[in-house]
């Protein structure tokens, strides 16, 4: 057994509404190739397992994980692709490492959703196919479902979601890898049009592309390859049941299961004193403030109060998607979990630019898989 | 290469669509629950008695304790509204001119995604009670949309 584990190399591609000069491998190569000189490893020689997470129905490839090794330097290497988030692929590598028989994993995510010309009829076939899809609705109508009777229950209010929205895209204004950055009101969030009321067009995150490789090591690596290793501290990851009948839809439970095992590996007891900042899941921008009371930053109803105060501003005692999030980065399918960690990375080695943030030992990524599921995952980091 | 460098008429994608036809077996409890629907107009859930849960739509099994389920429960056709969003999109993201109003109908301790009659969607709240509303017996096939929508019980 390795003891710890740490991220050594990031590299990635985008982000951008769309990327119509690359392909999708093209994507990845670029990513990929930043990643490994990040690192200061040949690929081809020094990695020994690679990780990829995709979606045969967001890529328009049957069995796309046949597609994955060339544009990474992984033919003829051990190599698999995971249908789940980044933050999986990320675990997964780090259990890899753990296990002893691997001392460098490289990890990919990646989007090219603009090639994606039917992106609702990708959701709609995740409904269940006899219960939910018969009625032909937009897989939206889960996002509006669940924010009403979450506003309902914390007594969280639209106004406060609309904050979030305010909040996260202007931080993208300094993120020079987000395309949504933006100055904006609550007043202009709150009169855009309805998608599936209470949710609104504009408090949804739109798609982007891009791509990121994350290169990780053992301890004994980690110390002679880099001198600002970020160590992973605990990962976890949950699923509730996949029927729309059977789950709760106030309360996202696989994030606060998700968390807890993290927590546990990690040793944290008090979330809110040990992790200094986080990047947590905004394809809605409800989800932002459900998801902060889920991973035990806040209590049930209490987000959406402290995000008025300013309190998750980057400013704030607790700064929250400081990246931009989704709403500011662009949601990116399969990669956002590893969007959100690459922020994590970039802050706690110091390297964030005019978004540093201070003081920061502890960093916290969250991702959740867009609706219509019930799937979270969590990765507590520190330098 | 930026993508302002190229040669505007050179060839950049190819298009091509999947071709995908699926069949959904109902199953054992699937086809019973729908069966109900369509003959009797009924909703039927299975009870679990070691975790004192009544799954609707009806399950074959307890997917807290895994135990089988053959205790099968008449939930009636009446429920109380745990959530509902007024959709503004169409199934393939197109727009939709008027809204169609979706709710959750609670049955047991699971219940029904549905529609809400369109002349009363504006009059929803959390907490109603609503009814399904079954096609006429000849119409129904055995499915969801044998529910033509619930109507909501505003007395």
């Amino acid at each position: 057994m390795s003891d710890r584990v740490a991220i050594i190399g990031i590299g990635w591609s985008g982000f951008r509404p769309v990327t119509p000069e690359y392909s999708y491998k093209e994507l990845m190569y670029e990513a990929a190739r930043r990643a490994y000189s990040d690192a200061g490893v040949d690929p081809r020689r020094d990695i020994e397992s690679f990780v990829t997470v995709a979606e045969d129905f967001h890529e328009g490839t049957s069995i796309f994980d046949e597609y994955t090794p060339d544009q990474l330097g992984a033919v003829l290497k051990p190599m698999h692709t995971i249908t789940g988030d980044g933050l999986h692929g990320l675990a997964t590598a780090y259990m890899l490492i753990k296990t002893g028989q691997f001392s460098l994993v490289a990890v990919e995510g990646h989007s090219k959703a603009s090639n994606l010309l039917t992106p609702d009829g990708v959701t709609a076939y995740a409904q269940d196919p006899v219960l939910n899809r018969p009625l032909r609705m937009n897989t939206h109508f889960v996002g509006g479902m669940e924010m009403n009777r979450y506003l309902y229950e914390s007594g969280s209010t639209q106004e406060q979601c609309a904050q979030v929205v305010v909040k996260n895209r202007s931080n993208a204004l300094e993120n020079p890898s987000a395309p949504f950055g933006a100055d904006l009101s609550v007043e202009d969030i709150l009169s855009g049009p309805p998608l599936s009321w209470p949710l609104g067009v504009r408090e949804t995150a739109e798609h982007a592309d891009g791509a990121i490789v994350m290169v990780l090591a053992s301890e004994e690596k980690a110390k002679v390859l880099s001198e600002t290793p970020v160590w992973i501290l605990g990962a976890g990851w949950s699923n509730d049941s996949p029927g729309l009948e059977n789950r709760d839809w106030s309360s996202a439970n696989y994030t606060k299961n998700a968390a807890k095992m993290a927590y546990r590996q990690a040793g944290i007891y008090h979330p809110y004193q040990t992790i200094d900042f986080a990047e947590v899941s905004d394809i809605y921008a409800y989800k932002e403030l459900q998801s902060l009371e889920e991973l035990g930053f806040f209590q049930f109803g209490e987000a959406g109060l402290v995000t008025e105060e300013g309190l998750t501003h980057k400013d704030g005692d607790f700064p929250v998607n400081v990246s931009g999030g989704c709403l500011g980065m662009g949601n990116l399918l399969d990669a956002n979990g590893l969007a959100r960690a690459l922020e994590i990375v970039l802050q706690l080695r110091g390297t964030a630019g005019p978004r540093q943030l201070e003081g920061i030992n502890v960093g916290l990524a969250h991702s959740w898989r867009g609706v219509p599921t019930a799937s979270g995952a969590v990765m507590i980091m520190s330098n | 290469m930026t993508y302002l460098e190229r040669e505007p008429a050179a060839p950049k994608a190819w298009q091509d669509e999947m071709q995908v036809t699926n069949r959904y077996t109902y199953g054992v409890a699937g086809e019973r629950f729908f069966r109900a629907i369509k003959d009797e107009s009924k909703i039927l859930g299975t009870r679990c008695n070691n975790c004192e849960h009544t799954y609707v739509p009806a399950s074959l099994f307890c997917e807290r304790c895994l135990d089988h389920l053959d205790e099968w429960i008449d939930v009636g056709t009446t429920g109380e509204i745990v959530t509902f969003t007024h959709l503004y999109v169409d199934y393939d993201g197109s727009p939709l001119l008027e809204p169609e109003t979706i709710a959750f109908i609670k049955f047991g301790d699971g219940g029904i995604i549905h529609r809400i009659e369109s002349n009363e969607s504006q009059q929803i709240e959390i907490g109603m009670s609503a009814r399904a509303v079954f096609k006429s017996k000849t119409e129904r096939a055995g499915s969801i949309l044998d529910i033509l929508h619930f109507e909501l019980m505003t007395s």
